[in-house]
């Protein structure tokens, strides 16, 4: 360790295992000066002494003190462990770096080398070796470097390929800067995470497999004490003194266990995305609320209908507000259009008519009613566990965003499809293939029997896009939710689905569709109301030719004017922020009191900082708009 | 398709040829005489006489191009020729006890996965749950004692404490198939466990994966039931991994059951090889190190092939 080297604070979740493993490291070499005690030392008489003031562990089968004895032999195992892990560490890494440096001939021999060695069984390569060399802690430290350092090549090799690629190791390499220095001091401290933690895993296998070997005598050679050997001694007098094998197989158990809590705290810490935080679906199953109302019914018209609804977000007992006061509806055979910037809540609202919020995330008050292929009123914020899973694809389907990753790649196209069919009808599998293949048809699939028994990898982003609206249609669903079906398409691609979508609200029996989009040119092309939102709330609402004709909230007006210009940027970023009004949304535990656009408005006023706008008709009874500048005009 | 299992094959069959060769030259480039180590392990300095004797025995005497021709033909028949020991024939005692090792990694590794992959899935299901928490602890126990500490310990508390089963030993199915069964449920157990935190792990980790794929989410808004979500939309896809370390695990088994029939005396191909290795019969290790290395790249190549099967978008 150089000075210059800045020790960074020790992160708190790597405390108590650095604590520990530097108990285990330094206690063997430190205490056993302190015992006066010499290991070695044997007195017969006092054979399986039971533990005492003088002997704190009892006195073992030739009377020798087994706190001394179980401390030396940490000794052995340590610097066995140890020694071998750095020397696998140096030769791997090094052969690792050469290989994924200059590729070629010295990757390959890298990789291979490495490929040969992982052909043996660890063990039994190490006993190939002893048989050869005989035991003994040089022989070992020799088999344990062998064994381990192929693990260390091939990690090396991989990150060191992956980081050799990026920006900075191509601006070294263009300024001329040599290979060596590029390889210890450019890609050598970028993937010193990975190395560290592979380091500790190989020394907690470097103490299993030497006490492995010394316990079958190959390893640490009498009368040195080993762990592994301090076990195989104790074997033989285990009925009578079961406490000489229970204390070195505790030692070592703590010792491994101790270095495996710091690589397992390691990689968490290094590798922060493998702590699991929210694990968004398979949620589970939703409290049931006691309706003391009577259960509200469904217009003739419509198939969707939102009341008021709120939704929020618990974590750490603290309760977020994700959604609030959200009405809208979606009438048969008709498009509502839910507009706004990522975060404004669309994509919530719609998850929460399928039932499919993350874990945390509940509806927590307001009605969301959906119409059954029966005609009834089914109330899905009631619903829970199996209910939901019958209403789920049967009376409301869903499609998504990234057709890409949407269908499982593991199953032939057509079986997804059919599966979605049995799930909620019994049809047989031949019946329930013709319709399928009569669904690929209706949605513009070419040789559709052909594209039944594709895998999905094979098929483009458009072609699978379609498939998915196939199957969200294989059941008849009275409500149809798309969120940003053509956002990750092709420009061409993207005015094929929306043509198909426009077709498909046209033919006799169409479901209600709820589209949600940051688009608002596809916006006017497909549908016939339009609500936007923003921070989770409403704020103008009304029919498509209201809203865009004649829009008065300022936040709709800001979406409309930067609408021509974003329009190519939007899908050039895949990214639905809208750069040209300037300024993001505020997050939902920072939402202010008054209106929430307040700070991106060019119009705001001293009132819009105190009291939030309602939602009130504005040129006539449809149109809705929150916003205080109108209730000013209308004034 | 079959191009690619092909060419599989041929690297495979390339390997195992690069690893004999490998096992015989390590002989050549140790330093010390084979014949010398042996017979001077009795303790006295052997006579020229009889190294020279044990070396015509061996075919040392011979080239070493022609030992080496020699080594890779016997290896092909599974003819390694006789044991320094006590002369018998090393294919042989191999065939006889290789399934005795076999039987003992099949069982344990099928108590292994038979506990540990629903036990991870319902973890990773419920992650940070309670039932996770214990799962991670469990883990990290086994992991954390070695095998033969395992297994002794298995001893002292089952068969010395509360005298339910053998402290070991071996009976043959065929005429005392209880008593096989019982010597056969501690040392399976023990490899059971020592695997256990591998199987864990991976799959939890892949199946946590997999719940966040976006083909969950179609699967759950089709309306699907949540077992058939969870059974062909997030365990099947986050198989793949747990296949591979299942395919690794079981190679690793191959040596480190050493351990295990060294601590239960059971008569499997480890004990044979701890025997030849404390006699420095040089043959008789070799030949076992390669049958397992022959039977480890055959697992990977098993493994590879089923990842094929497994994944279609997996080309190799």
């Amino acid at each position: 360790m150089t000075s210059s080297i800045r020790i960074p604070s020790i992160h708190p979740r790597l405390r108590l295992p650095l604590l520990l493993v530097a108990v285990i490291l330094i206690a063997p070499f430190a205490v056993p000066p302190l015992l006066h005690i010499d290991p070695n030392v044997m007195s017969v008489m006092q054979r399986f002494g039971r533990p005492s003031l003088a002997h704190p562990l009892g006195l073992d089968e030739f009377g020798r003190d087994r706190l001394a004895r179980v401390l030396i032999g940490a000794q052995a195992s340590l610097r066995v462990a140890l020694v071998s892990a750095l020397i696998s560490c140096a030769i791997g890494s090094l052969a690792g770096l050469v290989g994924a440096y200059f590729r070629g001939l010295a990757g390959f021999l890298a990789t291979k080398t490495a490929d040969i060695v992982l052909c043996f069984p660890p063990i039994l390569l190490s006993l190939l070796v002893v048989t050869l060399m005989g035991p003994g802690t040089t022989t070992l430290i020799w088999v344990l470097s062998i064994i381990y350092f192929p693990a260390f090549a091939r990690i090396v090799y991989l990150e060191a390929s992956r980081v050799s690629r990026l920006d900075f190791v191509v601006a070294a390499e263009a300024l001329g800067a040599r290979p060596n220095r590029i390889m210890f001091q450019t890609i050598l401290p970028n993937i010193a995470g990975p190395i560290i933690v592979q380091f500790s895993l190989t020394a907690a296998a470097a103490i299993i497999t030497e006490s492995g070997l010394s316990y079958l005598g190959l390893g640490v050679v009498p009368p040195d004490p080993s762990w592994g050997q301090m076990i195989r001694g104790a074997r033989a007098y285990m009925e009578q003194d079961p406490l000489g094998i229970i204390i070195p197989c505790a030692a070592i158990s703590l010792a491994i266990w101790g270095v495996n809590l710091l690589t397992d705290r390691l990689r968490d810490v290094l590798d922060p995305k493998g702590l699991s935080g929210g694990i968004p679906l398979l949620s589970p199953r939703r409290q049931r609320q006691e309706d003391s109302t009577v259960a509200p019914v469904l217009e003739a018209d419509t198939s969707l209908r939102i009341d008021k609804l709120e939704i929020t977000a618990g974590k750490n007992g603290e309760v977020v507000k994700l959604i609030e006061d959200v009405s809208l509806r979606v009438r048969r055979g008709r498009c509502t259009a839910l507009v706004g910037e990522s975060g404004s809540g669309k994509s919530l609202t719609a998850a929460s008519v399928m039932g499919l919020l993350p874990r945390g995330v509940t509806v927590t008050s307001g009605d969301i009613l959906l119409r059954s292929a029966d005609d009834a009123s089914i109330e899905v914020s009631k619903l829970a566990g199996e209910e939901l899973e019958a209403v789920r694809g049967r009376n409301a389907a869903m499609i998504f965003q990234e057709p890409m990753t949407a269908l499982n790649p593991v199953y032939r196209v057509g079986d997804q499809l059919v599966e979605a069919a049995k799930a909620h009808r019994p049809v047989s599998t031949a019946a329930a293939r013709e319709e399928a293949i009569e669904f690929l048809t209706r949605v513009g699939v070419n040789d559709p029997v052909r594209r039944f028994d594709s895998f999905p990898h094979t098929l483009s982003g458009g072609l699978r896009q379609r498939v998915m609206i196939a199957m969200a249609l294989s059941a008849k669903p009275g409500l149809l939710l798309a969120d940003e079906p053509t956002t990750a398409l092709d420009v061409t691609v993207q005015a094929e689905i929306i043509d198909l979508l426009i077709a498909l609200k046209a033919a006799p029996g169409a479901p209600g569709i709820l589209f949600i989009s940051h688009d608002l040119g596809v916006v006017a092309q497909l549908a016939d109301e339009i609500a936007v939102m923003y921070s989770g709330r409403v704020v103008e609402q009304g029919p498509t030719a209201e809203v865009l004709g004649n829009a008065r909230h300022p936040y709709t007006r800001a979406l409309l004017q930067s609408m021509p210009a974003a329009h190519e940027e939007l899908h050039a970023s895949r990214s639905d922020t809208l750069p040209s009004i300037g300024g993001t949304p505020p997050l939902p535990h920072e939402r202010p009191a008054g209106c929430s656009f307040r700070d991106r408005c060019p119009h705001a006023l001293a009132v819009c900082a105190e009291l939030r706008p309602e939602l009130k008709s504005v040129n006539g009874p449809a149109h809705l708009a929150a916003c205080h500048l109108t209730e000013g005009v209308a004034a | 398709m079959a191009q690619a299992v092909l060419s599989r094959l041929a690297s495979a069959v390339a390997m195992l040829l690069v690893v004999a060769t490998l096992v015989f030259a390590i002989q050549v480039v140790v330093p010390g005489d084979p014949a010398e180590l042996l017979l001077s392990s009795a303790g006295s300095t052997p006579s020229r006489e009889s190294i020279d004797a044990l070396h015509a025995a061996m075919g040392l005497d011979h080239p070493l191009l022609q030992q080496y021709g020699d080594f890779l033909w016997g290896a092909v028949r599974f003819d390694f020729g006789a044991s320094l020991i006590d002369s018998s024939s090393i294919g042989q005692t191999i065939a006889a006890r290789l399934p005795r090792t076999l039987e003992l990694i099949v069982v344990a590794m099928a108590i292994a996965i038979l506990i540990a992959v629903p036990f991870a899935t319902q973890s990773a299901l419920r992650a940070g749950g309670r039932l996770d928490a214990l799962g991670s602890s469990v883990s990290a126990l086994f992991a954390a004692v070695p095998v033969f500490v395992v297994g002794t310990l298995l001893i002292l508390l089952f068969a010395q404490t509360l005298k339910l089963t053998p402290a070991g030993g071996y009976a043959d199915f065929g005429s005392q198939p209880l008593q096989h069964l019982s010597n056969m449920i501690l040392p399976a157990v023990t490899v059971a466990m020592s695997v256990f935190p591998i199987i864990f792990r991976m799959t939890r980790s892949s199946v946590l994966d997999s719940l966040s794929n976006d083909w969950v989410r179609t699967a759950m808004a089709k309306g699907l039931p949540r077992r058939a979500v969870v059974r062909r939309h997030v365990l099947r896809n986050a198989l793949g991994p747990v296949v591979t370390v299942i395919g690794l695990q079981l190679g690793i088994l191959l040596g480190s059951t050493v351990l295990v029939e060294f601590v239960f005396n059971w008569p499997g191909l480890s004990g044979y090889l701890v025997t030849a290795v404390e006699q420095r019969d040089y043959p008789t290790v070799r030949a076992i190190i390669l049958t397992v290395a022959a039977l480890f790249i055959v697992i990977n190549l098993v493994i590879e092939l089923l990842q094929m099967k497994l994944d279609p978008r997996v080309q190799l």
